[in-house]
């Protein structure tokens, strides 16, 4: 089986992020970047369909700014057999329709038999780029799998893929034909810790790069855009009542909660 | 005394000799030809506190006597010296026996005396150990019927070697005889005298010295096959044990250009590992100490070097015949074995324990680096905590650009701010992120100031020093954090550390000058200490009531250290305050939070958890004392780990508010005096 896996690279859940000066992107400065957890979860469960079968193959692209190298190196770490980097001018920068298409020719070449993303990205919580995908290659879709395996062990290409899909209050299995896009809930396992052996091969290994400009992606179609990002309200500091009996804390407490605080 | 080896009987000792002694050089080059497969490790420095170690520790048994073993450690040292001295009259019966020469001294009285006392002791200890291990079943002694063999081996010589001095004695009632008169009268022999006939004295003489050189030859010929190896071995394991800081593991030189990493195979374990299994005599003191198998873990350090021996004897072997042998898949023990190797705190009571210098704890992380650098095969929430100091410089996997939060409001300078600074508090993770123990930096913060010593902090280009990645086997993480705090130092200039996490504490000081980051490091503690003494830090007398303060010793401080003293007297010298010892697991036999070795990071599904039972053991001290009506109201550490789990324990227990965890540097801050 060929898997092709997308992973977005985006900061590290341990960054504390900042809105840049523009007022609507963030403030690249000391972040961290990391492959995006649902697309993480994606690579681990390509690479357990890996280890179940050792003929699969599976390739990784991330489209992004050339720093998404090293986030592609931490795939091949984990045991990714190749990597995949668009990059070039402005390519951080597509908006989620056009990153679909782009990655569709990308697919197209490589023609996988499932392609994963995970369900969507840490940064812009869209979770459009997987479904919007599979309309661009004309694939069936199926989202937030927990699990997928070939609907037929035989040798040869693969038949048929039957894919667990979490519902509310259980499962579903469903099964797909022929190439698919499936967008990942979570991997059976926590995505794996890359051995240093896998850490200094990855170092070594040629990751090609496609400039985004080259795939013909129409950059005139209509798209939204980005107008204002505000962090959360500061929190305020709470209040500790220390003094006077239980009985006018208690009375305190009832005024405060409906006068300050106004939600009684 | 003349030996009963007139006519043919020289000839057929000295047959029997050969024979003996050839088949025990024979099984002993095999052993070391085996022990020759382990991978290099350079011993050959500290010589002068190698002789000192053999003389206290072997020959002076000296590991044999800790709490709580004296008497059985008693028992164990007659034997041994007892040995010494026969083993010397042994090498006398075959030189007479053989050659008609003797060995120096063996004609004194004295000798004669103290080989007669020392052989009717080790009978005595000999029977006592039979008695033990037959109906007192040690907890964790690996008894079988070998140590009942070789007891009743010793035994026999002792015996033997009585019988047939108290036969010579004997002799001499009937005049002079052709066995030259014992005139010495050595008391044991002297006393069983008159059980022999003078007439049959001859006889029995013969009889008893011929049973006891043959027993001492089928000795020499089993020994090597036992673990009673353990008389020859221990010489070397001694000598040759691990001389750099306790707390200090091995680098990895040159880490990127290795292809695999730690321990899997006997070949990856240094020579002194398989030495170690060589070693091991069994007795279990290790087991006892172990705070995991005592909590129902499946760890058992003394089955970790025993497996270690079983391997080297199994495969060992297979590799000499045919060295190719390398290149088939190795024996992947090590791979089936992961609940036992994550187990361990690293707490290092078994190393303390061991009477024998066994290192359990390098081959246990040794074996946790092929499991992580090899085979990434962590479990979970340590592979959670090694990702978050990759990508956040701390285990927590805190924001990075918060760790300085802590001294917001405090005015403490960073290295930037004055580069002129004297020390460097180095904070560590949990003090900088965990807000109880954001406290106990403060607290330092308030001493410092108050004793006028002159620090700054790093700030946010503090990452964290890497001690959990070493402990969890990813040296190489480990590597990569020594070194960035290693640059950063050098950029400050920094020469003087102080840090108020023994974790930290125990990696720069003993651990960074691996990669060539030499400082002289501090505990807070050590440094409150001197600083009181040098009357910089003037703490205020107590008209506070009496306090009873119950101390837990953080490994990384007491046994990795040996800073037992210094935090019992900063406590004692906070006026009021008593410090209360959690008998009997204090000092060197303190038993660990649970937090070391990368498990502050891991579940505990297994098991009890090990900081309740250690907090159990704190309330049992205290229950203890409250029947003479003393109050112990706190119980003070020295460890942000131990904090954080004592906490966690008495919060279980339901004992917060009596028995209050707190650091020894907040008693002193609540107690300093500021001068104007």
């Amino acid at each position: 089986m060929k898997i092709l896996v997308c992973a977005k690279q985006s900061p590290d859940s341990t960054v504390r992020v900042k809105v840049a000066g523009d007022g609507k992107s963030v403030d690249a400065a000391q972040i961290t970047w990391a492959i995006s957890p649902y697309d993480e979860y994606a690579v681990e469960m390509a690479l357990e369909r890996k280890d179940a079968d050792a003929s699969t193959t599976v390739a990784v692209v991330s489209l992004g700014a050339a720093r998404a190298k090293d986030s592609l190196r931490q795939a091949l770490a984990m045991g990714c057999d190749e990597a995949i980097l668009v990059s070039g001018p402005g390519a951080d920068a597509l908006e989620g329709l056009a990153v679909a298409r782009a990655l569709a020719k990308v697919a197209l070449e490589a023609k996988p038999d499932v392609v994963l993303c995970g369900r969507q990205a840490s940064d812009d919580d869209q979770g459009l780029v997987g479904a919007a995908l599979a309309e661009a290659l004309g694939w069936p879709h199926v989202a937030t799998i927990t699990k997928f395996a070939p609907a037929d062990a035989g040798a040869g290409s693969v038949n048929g893929i039957d894919v667990w899909k979490e519902v509310e209050g259980g499962h579903e299995v469903w099964r797909a034909t022929g190439p698919v896009v499936l967008t990942v809930q979570k991997s059976e396992k926590e995505p794996r810790y890359p051995s240093l052996p896998g850490i200094m091969k990855a170092k070594k290994k040629e990751i090609p790069e496609k400039d985004v400009a080259s795939l013909g992606i129409d950059a005139s179609l209509p798209r939204p855009e980005m107008v204002k990002m505000e962090p959360p309200p500061s929190r305020g500091g709470g209040k500790i009542m220390k003094d006077g009996d239980a009985k006018q804390t208690a009375q305190e407490l009832a005024r405060l909660l409906r006068e300050e605080a106004k939600v009684l | 005394m003349t030996p009963p080896t007139q006519g043919y009987g020289a000839i057929v000792l000295l047959v029997l000799a050969l024979g003996a002694f050839g088949a025990a050089a024979w099984r002993v080059v095999q052993l070391y030809r085996l022990l020759r497969l382990g991978a290099a490790d350079d011993r050959a420095d500290h010589l002068g506190q190698r002789l000192r170690d053999e003389l206290l520790i072997y020959l002076g048994q000296r590991k044999l006597f800790k709490r709580p073993y004296r008497i059985r450690g008693l028992g164990h040292a007659l034997i041994f010296w007892g040995f010494l001295v026969i083993t010397w009259g042994s090498a006398d019966l075959l030189l007479r026996g053989i050659l008609g020469r003797h060995m120096p001294f063996t004609d004194t009285v004295w000798y004669q005396w103290v080989l007669d006392l020392f052989a009717a002791a080790v009978l005595v200890s000999v029977v006592v150990a039979w008695i033990r291990r037959a109906l007192v079943h040690p907890p964790h002694m690996h008894v079988a019927a070998q140590g009942y063999v070789i007891l009743a081996l010793i035994g026999s010589l002792m015996l033997t070697l009585l019988t047939f001095e108290a036969a010579a004695v004997a002799s001499m009632r009937g005049g002079p005889s052709s066995v030259d008169l014992m005139a010495s009268r050595p008391p044991v022999a002297a006393l069983l005298s008159p059980l022999i006939p003078a007439s049959a004295a001859i006889g029995v003489f013969a009889v008893a010295w011929w049973a006891h050189v043959a027993t001492v030859l089928g000795f020499a010929v089993w020994l090597p096959n036992t673990k009673h190896l353990h008389i020859i071995t221990t010489i070397f394991n001694v000598g040759l044990r691990k001389e750099t800081p306790r707390g200090a593991l091995a680098l990895i030189p040159d880490i990127e250009s290795k292809e695999t990493f730690g321990a899997a195979t006997i070949r990856d374990f240094s020579w002194k590992d398989l030495l170690d299994g060589y070693t091991c005599t069994e007795c279990g003191r290790c087991s006892d100490s172990c705070p995991a198998l005592a909590t129902g873990k499946p760890l058992d350090p003394q089955k970790i070097v025993l497996d270690v021996r079983s391997q080297l004897l199994t495969e060992g072997p297979k590799l000499l015949v045919d060295p190719t042998a390398a290149t088939t898949p190795p024996p992947r023990w090590v791979g089936s074995k992961p609940d036992e190797l994550w187990s361990c705190t690293t707490c290092a009571a078994c190393v303390e324990a061991c009477p024998v210098t066994i290192e359990h704890i390098d081959k246990i992380v040794d074996m946790r680096r092929w499991l992580t650098m090899n085979e990434g095969d962590v479990p979970p929430e340590a592979q959670r905590s090694l990702t978050a100091i990759e990508r956040a410089g701390n285990p927590w996997g805190q924001p990075p650009d918060t760790r300085a939060d802590w001294a917001k409001g405090l005015g403490v300078p960073t290295f930037a701010e004055k580069p002129d600074a004297e020390y460097l508090y180095f904070v560590g993770c949990a003090a900088s992120f965990d807000r109880r123990n954001q406290k106990v930096a403060g607290a330092l913060v308030r001493i410092l100031r108050a004793a006028g010593v002159s620090f700054a902090i790093l700030g946010t280009e503090e990452t964290c020093n890497g001690d959990p990645a070493r402990r969890i086997g990813n040296e190489y993480l480990w590597q990569m954090q020594a070194q960035q705090n290693i640059q950063t130092f050098k950029k400050y200039g920094v020469r003087k550390v102080i840090a108020s996490c023994p974790h930290c504490f125990n990696t720069i000081a003993n651990e960074y000058g691996q990669l060539g980051g030499e400082y002289e490091v501090v505990h807070a503690v050590q440094l409150v200490k001197r600083l009181v003494e040098e009357g910089k830090l003037k703490l205020k007398d107590g008209e506070a009531p009496r306090e009873l303060v119950a101390y837990h010793d953080p490994c990384y401080l007491g046994r990795h250290n040996g800073i037992y003293d210094e935090p019992r007297e900063v406590l004692a010298g906070i006026g009021g305050v008593e410090v209360v010892e959690v008998r009997p697991h204090h000092r060197e036999r303190g038993f660990c939070c649970g937090a070391g070795g990368g498990r502050m990071w891991m579940e505990e599904p297994v098991g009890q958890r090990v900081n309740h039972k250690r907090v159990d053991q704190i309330i049992s001290v205290r229950d203890l004392m409250a029947t003479d009506g003393a109050t112990v109201s706190k119980v003070a550490s020295g460890c942000p780990f131990c904090l954080i789990m004592l906490d966690e324990g008495v919060g279980a227990k339901g004992v917060q508010e009596e028995l209050k965890p707190v650091d020894v540097l907040e008693l002193v801050a609540s107690r300093v005096e500021v001068s104007a």
